[in-house]
């Protein structure tokens, strides 16, 4: 008897959900596209208080997710209490406070001073959900505060997109800062440029091995465009093809076994596989027209580049192993300088129209073709970075050539380089 | 001597007046309860009623009636005898100014002739012996062509302006926003059937939900933007206060999966109460942004 009055109470409980009528809705957008993050000022742990320490800090860092896209600010002077207490705990921090601010990310951190040594404490929180993303704890020196706020960058973008930042890699480009066309080194927002040539020459064309160690560049050094390779660390450095005509455009293979160049030693520039040490393993191109520009793919099968064997410069994909070229674009009077995307399915390149360039991008089976660069100026040798997220490129827009960064649908452009010298040919290295 | 264990001797003494403490106790117990839990003093039990935040006008119901989700229109009335003036007007001459400007271009030719009215501006053409009458009615037929053809454009141009007005009122009327309706519509949807004033529950909760949906499409693969998608089902009470949910189907992207649970926990309240409990399947989907981009 009770047990069936239990039934009947339990049946009596299910029926209202079961007469429930279940709706279909679609959302088909997000009601807001970019993540509300809060960053707040660095606080001092131990030691004095340093606002160099922590406004530089909170520049870089401010400066490299911004550019990432991903995120709205919350503004700082809506901060409350909260922000100015060291809490590095989820249990310490006032996450209702942030809700109340919009903010949905919170970064807090610390750091200590002790001397040159310094101590950064860095964490992403979810406000909604309220716990610890992800914490850092960087130790160094006090110079060193710009590559640790770019390292965090760059975990902020892993925890949120299950893919690390490019922002601790380095930029790669010719300056003719020192009075001559030489090849220098830069971090991804521009700061501390080193100068890597002292050729006193035309250098042109740079290149990472894909393992961040080793340089290609062309240089003019012997009066012919030779090819060279350079060692970053230790600034040993090499020629590696030196035959008579072009040497150019070296880019060395994903499995860092094979260089792809560009050679005019039998009059016709056509494009080769170089070994290691310099030596020709396989001509890749055989046609009247003028093939240059190699771009390998990122699994080493397939080689982009430019040739005009069909008219105007076209870019051709070549299967390394077939043979099988195909042309990729069919628009445009003149297209130049591809760069194959990390990821495999874009390519950049640059297209002559109406008397300027611009930067294009392009699926690789031919599809989706966009323009990435309006406006006034010249807009060249773009080049990816190693997530695939931005380009870097070269343009005149500002009156001197400089190197720009622009995230890979075209947006947030923005100068990297001073305007006092004239840059060009950059290269984004693979995670340093 | 011999020890006895003290066990054995031991009997147990059963104290006469053991009940009695027990029952003193109990009864102590008892008082105590019925001290806290019965309101002896007539003290007023405090009652904390819940605060519901109810909006009279965007009340969701189940059958709104037809009409204008938003109630904004309250300073609409303002343009609206503009715009009456503005139409009777295009069709001859847009402006007002322009008018006296045509007159006295067509009465300066006929200047001995009694009658200004439009014939006379015929009358120069055929007397074109006198030459220094005819270059300054040249000149001024000149003038009047210039300011019909100005009338033309701007009566062109306001053809322009009336046929994006109409576009725009269009547009308006396919999202919804019945921004075209006048202001004495009464609240509802526009594709509502039902007699409720209000706006539909489904709607309102679609909106809170996506309101709440986080998502930068830089977090995902570009090419595949289409391909996105996860199902939920949400249990909404009377009250609007999020009963249950499951997540049906997910993306298999985290960031994508990560988002629409985070929109949904943060959709757990919400900010009106239902005209009854509802159960959802919501489909989460990126459609719009691709749509967009191609």
């Amino acid at each position: 008897m009770l047990l069936r009055c239990f039934m009947v109470f339990l049946i009596s409980l299910a029926l209202p959900w079961s007469s429930l009528a279940a709706t279909q809705i679609e959302i088909s957008a997000p009601g807001e596209q970019s993540i509300p993050l809060a960053l707040t000022t660095f606080l001092p742990d131990k030691g004095p208080q340093s606002e160099k320490i922590s406004g530089e800090f909170n520049e870089v860092l401010l400066a490299d997710l911004d550019l990432s896209g991903l995120f709205r600010f919350v503004a700082p002077k809506a901060f409350l209490d909260d922000a100015e207490r060291i809490g590095l705990f989820s249990t310490q921090v006032n996450f209702p406070q942030w809700r109340l601010l919009g903010a949905e990310t919170l970064i807090k951190g610390t750091y200590a001073l002790e001397g040159e040594k310094l101590i950064v404490e860095a964490r992403l929180f979810d406000v909604v959900n309220r716990r610890l993303l992800t914490g850092r704890r960087y130790v160094g020196e006090a110079k060193d505060v710009r590559r640790m706020a770019h390292a965090f960058a760059d975990q902020v973008l892993k925890e949120l997109t299950g893919e690390e930042g490019p922002f601790s890699a380095r930029i790669a480009y010719i300056s003719n800062q020192s009075g001559h066309s030489e090849l220098w080194l830069m971090d991804v927002d521009g700061h501390r440029p080193i100068r890597l040539t002292n050729h006193r020459s035309i250098v042109l064309n740079p290149d990472f091995s894909p393992h961040g160690k080793e340089l290609l560049f062309t240089s003019y050094r012997a009066n012919n465009p030779d090819l060279y390779r350079k060692e970053i660390y230790s600034g040993k450095e090499a020629k590696l093809s030196y035959k008579p005509g072009l040497n150019v455009a070296g880019r060395m293979a994903p499995s860092e076994r094979e260089i792809a160049l560009t050679l005019s030693k039998d009059g016709n520039p056509e494009i080769y596989l170089l070994d290691t040490s310099g030596r020709i393993r396989k001509r890749i191109t055989d046609s009247w027209g003028i093939d240059s520009d190699p771009s390998w793919s990122p699994d080493g099968n397939r080689l982009a580049f430019i040739s005009n064997r069909q008219g105007n410069p076209h870019v051709f994909i070549t299967d390394i192993f077939t043979g099988r070229t195909t042309r990729l674009t069919t628009k445009g009077k003149y297209n130049a300088t591809p760069a194959w995307g990390p990821k495999g399915d874009r390519i950049a390149f640059t297209r002559q129209e109406g008397g300027r360039f611009d930067i294009y991008t392009i699926n690789t089976d031919g599809t989706d073709e966009r323009r990435l660069t309006f406006g006034t100026g010249n807009s060249e040798h773009p080049r990816w970075s190693p997530d695939g997220r931005f380009l870097i490129y070269s343009s005149d827009k500002g009156g001197k050539r400089g190197i720009y960064v622009m995230r890979s649908d075209g947006t947030g452009s923005r100068r990297l380089t001073t305007l006092e010298s004239d840059s060009r040919h950059p290269a984004w290295s693979p995670r340093w | 001597m011999s020890v006895v264990p003290l066990r054995q001797n031991n009997t147990f003494h059963k104290d006469p007046k053991f009940g009695r403490l027990l029952l003193v106790s109990l009864i102590a117990h008892v008082l105590v309860l019925v001290v806290f839990s019965v309101d002896l003093f007539g003290t007023k039990v405090r009652y904390k009623p819940p605060v519901y935040y109810v909006d009279l006008i965007h009340k969701p119901v189940l059958n709104p009636q037809a009409g204008r989700p938003d109630p904004r229109p309250v300073s609409k009335p303002k343009p609206e005898p503009v715009k009456p003036a503005a139409q009777t007007v295009t069709p001859a001459v847009p402006r007002e100014p322009v008018k006296p400007e045509v007159k006295p271009l067509v009465k300066p030719t006929p200047a001995a002739e009694p009658k200004p009215k439009p014939k006379p501006a015929e009358k120069p053409v055929p007397k074109p012996t006198e030459k220094p009458v005819a270059k300054p009615v040249q000149a001024k037929e000149q003038k009047l062509q210039s300011a019909l053809d100005e009338i033309r454009e701007r009566q062109a141009r306001e053809a322009e302006r009336e046929a994006l007005k109409d576009k725009l009122a269009k547009l308006r009327d396919s999202v919804g926003a019945a921004a075209t309706v006048p202001a004495d519509v009464p609240v509802g949807m526009p594709d509502g059937q039902g007699d409720e004033v209000g706006v539909s529950a489904l709607a309102f909760v679609q909106a809170f939900i996506q309101q709440n949906w986080v998502l930068s499409p830089y977090l995902l693969d570009q090419s595949r933007i289409a391909d996105f998608e996860a199902v939920a089902t949400l249990n909404y009470s009377a009250s609007g206060s999020l009963t249950s949910y499951s997540v049906d189907r997910l993306s298999g992207n985290k960031q994508f999966d990560d988002s629409l649970k985070t929109a949904i926990v943060k959709s757990r309240q919400l900010a009106q109460p239902l005209p009854k409990e509802l159960k959802l399947v919501v489909t989460f989907n990126l459609k719009d942004i691709a749509a967009a981009r191609r």
